[in-house]
């Protein structure tokens, strides 16, 4: 029982820290794209 | 083509069936088969749906659409990392949870019978229509410029891709996807690399030559709900269509019931919200880089060379004074863009930008007339956006590169068929025939009729790839097939969080959620990412006002 809860934060750990990570690499990807289009958009 | 690409395309095709059918060991269960004795790790899975919704249409279309029309259409995944994470902590932790082999299983139990059937038929509908465009995207364009017939083309991709996925089920199709993918990525890859290799001008004014003619514009912030690819089309309706294609799609839900655990099954979609804005911005990029590279390379005046031999055929004078007018036009054009990578800033710079644009005016409006000319003769739709990567893959690439992007493209094809013909047979048996027709039989019965269902729905989507030759751009005409029932679709499973809503409620605002659309889809000009948005909306409102539920959701297991 207690080792299934402990697993179970480990993987919500986990989780959180992939959002994360997905947040940030989404970020970067969008303003990658905003510095495209801002500086060579005419 | 040169012997040696013929060569690697064969190997690939020869190896992706032996290694399939390697994979089809622990499938003599119909747990194994579909979905196999759930027991892939998270990068099987995410690999696996990646490469579905990969297709070649995303290979040879998108960058097409990149080359003729710019990033704009990056927008239409803006949505997609949103939509993953909803999924994580709703409908995955449910589905899988619940042991269901299909999606649509879980829309019994947790509503009724007829609201299973109804959601089961209409994947199989609109799957079933789709897949076959699936493959008919790169069969017509490889047999225009291979020259070969196009049964022939739908029978390289469709022959071996049905033989794996018959044989191996879920296993072997999930694996496959994961050196398809790897493939894929390569083949994209080799093909910026080259683009950047022989590029005849430095990045930095290759983008300002992309730039001056708007291909650069990645985001739209206008709120006009008729235009297709703007930001909030991309946020709000594309994270309703992603919810619904990964969430309610048996061909994409089919995956993730194959993984290990819920929370295997939840990192496998994280990875499609990691990388899929990137990936699609760079399938696009390199089609922005085969635009620069034409600057300064005369393309051909008509990218599909079946239709360039009809035109000189019948109209051989008028062609050949055309395409006199367009070498001058694309001369000038030449001119213009060194001019512009020349400029650096100021007014020198937006004045060489002015006369550039002019020029690209008159060398577009020389290929409007030219492909005019190719509908008047072939009376075949002329858009050829799905040609310019291939036609720029066959004489730029280097001799075995070339072969690894037609490999990748095939490779593309594949894997989102396999998917499909495996979700459909899943659909099909699992769905029809055990719920109403072999509630008892054995599950080796049922493996026979599982492999006999996909080869029926592979020769169904062959049918349908042979005869889908006339469609305009195939990216809108799949995703629009499936905005017809996505939405609606999606909206029922959100019923299905609602305790209040019962079985007639899901029932009634399925039927009214598509009738709806619908009327939008024909009736207004409301672009179709939106629609999506409506259908699920109308759906949740008609189930909640009908209610009729006992105040339950289904309760996943643990795990």
């Amino acid at each position: 029982m207690h080792s299934d809860e402990t697993s179970r934060e480990a993987a919500q750990a986990k989780f959180r820290r992939t959002l994360i990570q997905v947040l940030i690499v989404q970020v970067v990807a969008l303003a990658l794209l905003g510095f495209l289009q801002l500086h060579y958009n005419r | 083509m040169h012997p040696i690409n013929w060569v690697i395309v064969a190997v690939y095709l020869v190896y992706v069936v032996v290694d399939g059918i390697r994979k089809s060991k622990d499938t003599d269960t119909i747990s194994g088969y579909f979905t196999a004795n759930r027991s892939l790790s998270w990068w099987v899975v995410g690999l696996s749906v990646m490469a579905t919704q990969l297709s070649a249409i995303t290979m040879i279309g998108t960058p097409g659409q990149g080359a003729t029309d710019g990033i704009r259409f990056v927008q239409l995944y803006f949505g997609l990392p949103l939509a993953m994470v909803i999924l994580g902590v709703t409908l995955v932790p449910l589905l899988h949870g619940s042991g269901v082999y299909t999606a649509y299983e879980y829309l019994e139990r947790r509503f009724d019978p007829k609201t299973r059937s109804l959601t089961a038929f209409l994947f199989l509908l609109s799957r079933g229509m789709s897949v076959g465009t699936i493959m008919a995207a790169p069969a017509v364009v490889f047999s225009a410029i291979f020259g070969v017939p196009l049964l022939w083309s739908v029978a390289v991709i469709g022959v071996p891709t049905v033989a794996y996925t018959m044989v191996g089920g879920v296993q072997a199709v999930a694996w496959a996807d994961v050196k398809q993918m790897v493939l894929i990525v390569v083949a994209l890859v080799a093909i910026m690399l080259v683009l950047l290799v022989q590029m005849p001008v430095n990045p930095d004014e290759a983008l300002r030559i992309a730039g001056a003619t708007g291909r650069l514009r990645a985001f739209d912030f206008s709120f006009t709900v008729n235009e297709q690819y703007t930001f909030w089309s991309g946020v709000i309706g594309g994270t309703f269509l992603m919810l619904s294609y990964f969430g309610t799609d048996q061909s994409q839900v089919q995956r993730y019931l194959a993984a290990r655990s819920v929370d295997q099954a939840k990192s496998s979609l994280l990875m499609s919200a990691y990388w899929k804005i990137p990936l699609q911005a760079l399938v696009l990029l390199v089609g922005v880089g085969i635009f620069v590279y034409y600057q300064f390379v005369r393309p051909p005046l008509l990218y599909n060379p079946a239709q360039e031999v009809a035109v000189v055929a019948e109209r051989g004078a008028a062609y050949e004074a055309l395409q006199a007018s367009y070498g001058e036009a694309f001369a000038l054009r030449e001119a213009a863009a060194r001019s512009v990578a020349d400029a650096g800033g100021g007014a020198a710079a937006a004045s060489a930008m002015e006369t550039f644009r002019a020029r690209e005016a008159d060398v577009q409006a020389l290929r409007t007339e030219a492909l005019a000319m190719a509908e008047e003769v072939t009376g075949a739709d002329s858009n050829d956006v799905n040609y310019v990567t291939l036609a720029f893959v066959l004489r730029e690439l280097p001799i075995g590169l070339a072969g690894l992007f037609i490999a990748g493209v095939i490779a593309a094809a594949m894997s989102s068929i396999a998917a499909e013909l495996n979700a459909l047979a899943t659909t099909s048996v699992i769905d029809l025939y055990r719920r109403w027709l072999r509630p008892e039989a054995t599950d080796a019965h049922y493996l026979a009729v599982s492999r006999g269902a996909t080869v029926l729905w592979g020769i169904f989507a062959c049918v349908v790839a042979t005869y889908a030759a006339t469609l305009g751009s195939l990216i809108e005409v799949v995703n629009r097939f499936g905005s017809f029932f996505y939405g609606s679709i999606l909206g029922v499973f959100l019923l299905a969080m609602v305790p209040r809503a019962g079985g007639w409620g899901a029932f009634l605002g399925l039927i009214a959620g598509m009738t709806v659309v619908g009327f939008v889809n024909f009736g207004t000009d409301v672009a179709y990412l939106w629609q999506n948005v409506i259908g699920a909306v109308v759906v949740v409102a008609v189930g909640v006002a009908v209610g009729g539920g006992q105040g339950r959701t289904v309760t996943p297991e643990a795990g």
